[in-house]
């Protein structure tokens, strides 16, 4: 195995777009993020002490704890958080709007790499792992299952961003598919009203599923710095519409400020986590989103 | 400052090309792809905004390239003061050609020309130089190459209308070769004058090279309107043994205008004759006759004048008048037979210009006496006369005299003393086979024969001739006729100064029949005028022509010659050239054995006819067939403000190369900053 490079998170995604191996990024990424934390408190969740439990037959006596028995007399069994695997899936947005790039990665590609790196480190700690892609309707779907962290991988390699998107059906279709709880991160840029997201999200809440949402957005779409004036092309519908940019800058900055706020509201509303990832800043945001959330995902167990 | 091509300006407006393309051209031309525009789609869109420009330096920088270019292009140049050129570097070399011909004293024109002459002068920088060359048949440098303007101008205040004809060629010449020694690098020539037609036949050969320039500044204001005299016929007749003169003069009127009842005076030595008047229709000549006077007394000096006019210096016609002296001839004959002079003494007495005064004397009469103050001796078919013999005659020729022999049955030469003939004489000889010859061969070149040059002049062949003396012309003789069988008729020989011609038949009707022909006459008349040196006196000269006062028989003694201007110019016998360059009477006195003349040798001179036509060419032509290249424009001739050399012009126009530079500079910049903001915005 290759040694994981040190401050791997923090490098430049555009730098690591270089590695041209999904594993081999999310291995560096992964390692180094996890190795950095000093003491890190979910180091290890998983072989950490969670109850008690009555000895029955057949349990290995290696398991017993002997000092419960001598205070009570009675045999118990310990269990540990390693025991509690889950399905993570990973609903990844490849409508067209995912392709657009200011600055060479496409929004697109840090997506794949924050999808890689996720299940890896849920492979890692033994989750199964699987994916769906969708944009108007469902591309391509991997169950989760322990063995199927390459074709995630390779899903996400395969991904392209090709035809306009819509949140509602696919997601429908999604949430009607699934039958066991797990952990659900969605990725996608969410053009779409605040109100319309939450219906597309919110059935996947409804088994109980742990929902962790990623917005991906292009610096330019955030501070829209365009200088020129030009014809602005709608990348899903293909509409151009005359901008100078200089003239609505401002008005646009809001209007995605409040977007994005509208967005972190109503997820929070419905105990969803939503996270906002700027293409341009490294990748550790999102693992530490994802490992904030599956921390409260065993506490609330 | 000022543009050769002003209408490429009009290439200005494209700077409304950049600012155009900073309002609209961006979005017209890019396309922005963006993942979704949900919230622009929300914004009102403004295109008033679309019109604010955002790039003022780029802008700047474009339209000032384009304005630059364009202006480059438009060829802008300085229109700088002679005087200012200078000073950047251009020195000039001028010559001012000044007409004096005596058409320029017509009206006011000579005061327009020595004010333009001045302004030419004027228009030169403190330190450059300048030639005055004052012109009219010849040309003449009045003041050379020098920085004194305020000479220039003083000899411009002087000088005066000539009476020359107008002469482009020579003064063309002289400016071209002075300004050949000048180094300076604008050398140009200015031509002030009237422009006559008549003084520019096109076939001079003046030219100027390269880089040097000729300017025209035309002083006629268009009027041609002229009255001349040009010229003055005299009859001479004899009456009550004096000579009577009837003068007739002819006049022409150049203008559109006819002239009437103009006055025409005669004056002779002083005094008015008679006044006559007459009209004279545009265009055209007329001529009036006097009455006729008795001229009695030798050097009589005539002014015809003829009305007044703005050209009065052709209006005025002198003459000098001598009475005809004929030409002595003593004819010698043999006196054997009374009719063998009658001819010749019958033709030789018809004639005024000049009279012939004829002696018949027997040879055997003649005395050495009778050859003195004889013009031509005729030895008509006799042996040498035993008083006067080979010797005297021989004398008499050297002197100048002229001797004709005409051969018969009774001339006879010594043998031992044949220098004085052109060849030797055999006998009398019959054509062979009893035929007539006629003369076949005339020596047209000769100038006895030269009249008879042109058709219809005199058939010479018409005479038969039956019998001749054979003569074998010696090596230095000129044969001048020929008989159709190759015999000698008449040979020339020249002894000292005088001229003796053999005539091989006799000149009465016994050997051949010329005698009873028309060009008999004629042909005696020429033989003897040839023989005699005769010159008719001229009653006039034309002004630009030079005599030569120191003719033989003119005595050589001092002479003073008065002009007509009342100068004195004292001449010795030796050099006797005059040129004639004033109108009027020039008087030559003569020192003639210690005591003068008492009535001087006069000369009148008079103007060239051909001045008196005032018609004018095309300045333009003028300077086109001179330098090869159109003339200046007539408002910068008219300014006297010469052209600028070739090199001037363009050190003048170089300024586009400057505005050309700059504006590639400014677009290269301009790229430059281009590349930089289009680098910050690499979005779109």
């Amino acid at each position: 195995m290759a040694q994981s490079i040190p401050g791997a998170r923090f490098v430049d995604p555009a730098i690591l777009a270089r590695i041209g191996n999904l594993e081999l990024l999310a291995r560096q990424v992964v390692e180094g993020f996890i190795n950095g934390l000093h003491r890190a408190p979910y180091f290890g969740a998983s072989i950490d002490f969670a109850e008690h439990r009555g000895y029955v037959a057949g349990d290995d006596i290696r398991r017993v704890d002997w000092r419960l028995y001598a205070r009570t007399d009675r045999y118990f069994v310990k269990q540990y958080e390693a025991d509690t695997n889950t399905n993570v899936n990973i609903l990844f947005d490849v409508s067209r709007s995912m392709s657009f790039a200011s600055r060479g990665l496409s929004k697109l590609e840090y997506a794949a790499f924050v999808a890689a790196c996720l299940a890896y480190l849920a492979h890692r700690q033994r989750d199964r792992v699987g994916i769906v892609t969708f944009d108007t309707d469902i591309v391509a779907h991997v169950p989760p299952s322990a063995k199927h962290f390459d074709m995630v991988l390779h899903t996400l390699d395969r991904a392209r961003a090709e035809r306009p998107g819509a949140l509602a059906r696919p997601l429908g279709l999604v949430a009607e598919h699934f039958k066991r709880r797990g952990l659900l991160i969605l990725i996608s840029d969410f053009y779409e009203e605040p109100d319309a997201v939450l219906d597309a999200v919110k059935p996947l809440r409804f088994l109980g599923n742990d929902l962790i949402v990623f917005h991906v957005l292009d610096p330019a779409e955030l501070d829209f710095g365009f200088e020129d004036a030009s014809s602005f092309e709608d990348l899903e519908s293909g509409e151009q519409v005359p901008v100078v940019p200089e003239s609505l800058r401002a008005e646009y900055r809001r209007m995605i400020q409040e977007h994005v706020a509208a967005l972190s509201t109503r997820f929070s509303e419905h105990r969803i986590d939503y996270t906002m990832l700027n293409t341009a800043e490294p990748l550790d945001r999102a693992l530490f989103g994802y490992l904030s959330s599956r921390e409260r995902l065993l506490r609330v167990r | 400052m000022s543009f050769l091509n002003p209408l490429l300006l009009l290439g200005l407006g494209a700077i409304a090309i950049p600012i155009l393309v900073h309002l609209i051209q961006r979005e017209r031309k890019r396309v922005v792809a963006f993942p979704s525009l949900m919230f622009v789609r929300r914004i009102p869109y403004q295109s008033v905004r679309r019109r604010r420009v955002r790039h003022w330096l780029l802008l700047a920088m474009r339209a000032g390239a384009i304005a630059l270019i364009v202006a480059a292009f438009a060829r802008p140049f300085l229109r700088r003061s002679a005087a200012a050129a200078a000073a950047g570097g251009g020195s000039r070399e001028l010559v001012v050609l000044l007409d004096r011909s005596a058409s320029m004293g017509y009206g006011d024109r000579w005061q327009r020309a020595q004010e333009a002459a001045r302004q030419a002068i004027r228009s030169l920088a403190g330190d450059e130089r300048a030639t005055l060359v004052l012109f009219s048949r010849n040309a003449e440098e009045n003041m050379r190459a020098t920085t004194d303007h305020a000479r220039l101008e003083a000899a411009i205040g002087e000088a005066k209308v000539g009476a020359g004809a107008t002469r482009y060629g020579p003064a063309i010449k002289l400016a071209e070769s002075i300004l050949a020694q000048s180094p300076a690098p604008r050398r140009e020539a200015v031509l002030v004058s009237d422009f006559q037609r008549s003084g520019w036949s096109g076939s001079e050969d003046a030219r100027f090279p390269e880089g040097m320039t000729l300017t025209p500044v035309p002083v006629g204001d268009g009027e041609t309107a002229n009255l001349a005299v040009p010229s003055a016929a005299f009859q001479r007749a004899s009456f009550s043994g004096q000579e009577r003169i009837t003068v007739s003069a002819g006049l022409s009127n150049k203008g559109r205008d006819p002239m009437n009842d103009v006055p025409v005076t005669l004056s002779i030595d002083g005094h008015e004759i008679q006044t006559q008047r007459v009209s004279i229709a545009p265009g055209t000549s007329a001529s009036v006759t006097f009455t006729p006077f008795t001229l009695t007394e030798p050097n009589v000096r005539g002014t015809i004048r003829a009305g007044d006019d703005l050209l009065p210096a052709d209006n005025v016609f002198h003459f000098v008048l001598d009475p005809s002296a004929p030409i002595s001839i003593l004819v010698v004959d043999s006196g054997a037979d009374a009719g063998s002079s009658l001819y010749l003494s019958e033709a030789l007495a018809v004639g005024s210009t000049p009279a012939f005064a004829v002696d018949v004397v027997p040879a055997a009469r003649v005395v050495p006496e009778q050859l003195n103050g004889r013009s031509v001796i005729v030895l008509n078919d006799t042996p040498v006369p035993p008083a006067a013999g080979t010797g005297p005659l021989q004398a008499f020729v050297e002197r100048g005299g002229g001797l004709l022999v005409v051969l018969g049955d009774r001339s006879s030469w010594p043998q031992n003393d044949a220098t004085l003939l052109p060849g030797k004489v055999g006998p009398p000889t019959d054509p062979p086979g009893g035929r007539v010859v006629s003369i076949g061969f005339r020596d047209y070149g000769h100038e006895v024969f030269e009249i008879f040059k042109a058709p219809r002049s005199g058939d010479l062949t018409a005479a038969h001739v039956f019998r001749y003396r054979a003569l074998e012309p010696s090596p230095d003789a000129r044969v001048l006729a020929r008989f159709d069988d190759g015999a000698v008729a008449g040979a020339e020989r020249r002894v000292g100064e005088g001229r003796v011609i053999v005539w091989t038949s006799t000149l009465d009707d016994s050997w051949n029949d010329l005698a009873l022909k028309p060009v008999y006459l004629p042909l005696v008349h020429q033989i003897v005028r040839y023989l005699a040196q005769y010159r008719q006196p001229r009653s006039w000269q034309t002004v630009g022509q030079v005599l030569d006062l120191a003719e033989p028989g003119r005595g050589t003694g001092e002479r003073v010659i008065v002009t007509p201007a009342g100068d004195r110019i004292t001449q010795d016998g030796e050099t006797g050239l005059l040129e004639l360059d004033q109108q009027g009477i020039y008087e030559v006195r003569r020192d003639e054995g210690g005591r003068d003349a008492a009535r001087p040798q006069a000369i009148a001179v008079n103007l060239d006819p051909a001045e008196s036509d005032l018609s004018p060419i095309d300045p333009a032509e003028l300077v086109a067939s001179v330098t090869g290249r159109a003339a200046a424009p007539a408002a910068a001739a008219a300014a006297a403000a010469p052209e600028a050399t070739r090199e001037d012009a363009e050190r003048r126009q170089r300024l586009w190369w400057y505005l050309l530079t700059a504006g590639m500079l400014l677009l290269a910049a301009e790229m430059v900053v281009a590349n930089r903001l289009s680098r910050r915005e690499k979005f779109l």
